[in-house]
């Protein structure tokens, strides 16, 4: 009895143990995408910034396709998440669209990184990204369809209103060295983004 | 307590997001039938790929394609593509 709860508790630990690794190797790799580029960086050089071995990242990934993956899924979660919780408290669309500007901002590098790589990655990694604005648009759309609904946005269709709202976002951020040299882009012009993209799709800025 | 759908991934974090309010179920209020059972896989990858054309834009077959390829992803649907 004594021996099988030893024997439960090392697998526990060990199972933990995985979980911290795999952790420190997806912040880590998030780190060196965001400074030195996603297809740039090697899987040796995360492990170097993650403090493993070289195996280790294959051991928990695989391939380096499945660690981008993982990577930018990590993104995704975090940006989902903060509308999710937004989006059940009855925001409107500018209110999802501050916490979407937000989100981005606090991983910028990163994110900038994602929108100048992306057709480049492997498919898994950009179903990724497709599946994380998937996940935006869920939280974003029942925002628009009530604020449409009530009058105070203009009629049109939901994946033009949202391609028009991303294609603006990844320009500035793309080119974000013109727009902000040495700072946050989002920081210092999201503000002037979101104004002119509401002013777009609002009734009152058609008349 | 949260729990993400099994099938979707959607983070469920109250009663309205379970099917029929029902909280020991694994998937989403999104996920289920009226009656509460959950879609099937070809159901599931048809709203998902009718979702992902309507907020996205993407050609039809363009979002099925990413659909199964994002469900293969969840655990009710591992393996399958």
């Amino acid at each position: 009895m004594k021996e099988h709860s030893i024997l439960e508790k090392r697998t526990r630990n060990r199972e933990r143990q995985k979980l911290e690794t795999s952790r420190r190797i997806i912040e880590a790799a998030a780190l060196v995408f965001a400074r030195d580029g996603i297809l740039a960086t090697t899987t040796a050089a995360v492990a170097l910034e993650a403090s493993v071995s070289h195996g280790s990242v294959f051991a928990r990934f695989g391939t380096q396709a499945a660690l981008v993956s993982a990577v930018i899924e990590d993104l995704g979660r975090g940006i989902a998440a903060r509308l999710h919780e937004l989006a059940s408290s009855g925001a409107g669309t500018r209110a999802v669209l501050e916490a979407q500007l937000r989100a981005i901002a606090e991983r910028e590098d990163l994110y900038a990184r994602l929108v100048v790589e992306a057709p480049l990655l492997p498919p898994e990694a950009r179903d990724s990204l497709l599946g994380w604005q998937s996940a935006i648009c869920f939280h974003l759309s029942p925002a628009v369809e009530v604020d449409t609904r009530a009058g105070r946005l203009k009629a049109m269709p939901l994946h033009l209103l949202f391609n028009t709202w991303v294609g603006l976002l990844h320009y500035y951020l793309a080119n974000r060295e013109l727009f902000a040299p040495g700072a946050s882009v989002m920081a210092r012009r999201g503000g002037e983004l979101l104004d002119h993209f509401m002013f777009l799709i609002s009734k009152e800025g058609s008349e | 307590m949260t729990k993400t759908c099994i099938a979707c991934g959607m983070p469920m974090r109250v009663t309205e997001d379970y099917p029929l309010g029902n909280e020991s179920k694994d998937y989403c209020a999104h996920c289920a039938r009226e009656d509460g059972s959950m879609q099937s896989y070809a159901e599931r990858a048809a709203g998902m790929a009718s979702f992902i054309a309507r907020t996205q834009g993407l050609d039809e077959g363009a979002a099925l394609g990413a659909a199964k390829a994002l469900m293969a992803r969840l655990p009710a649907w591992a393996g399958r593509a």
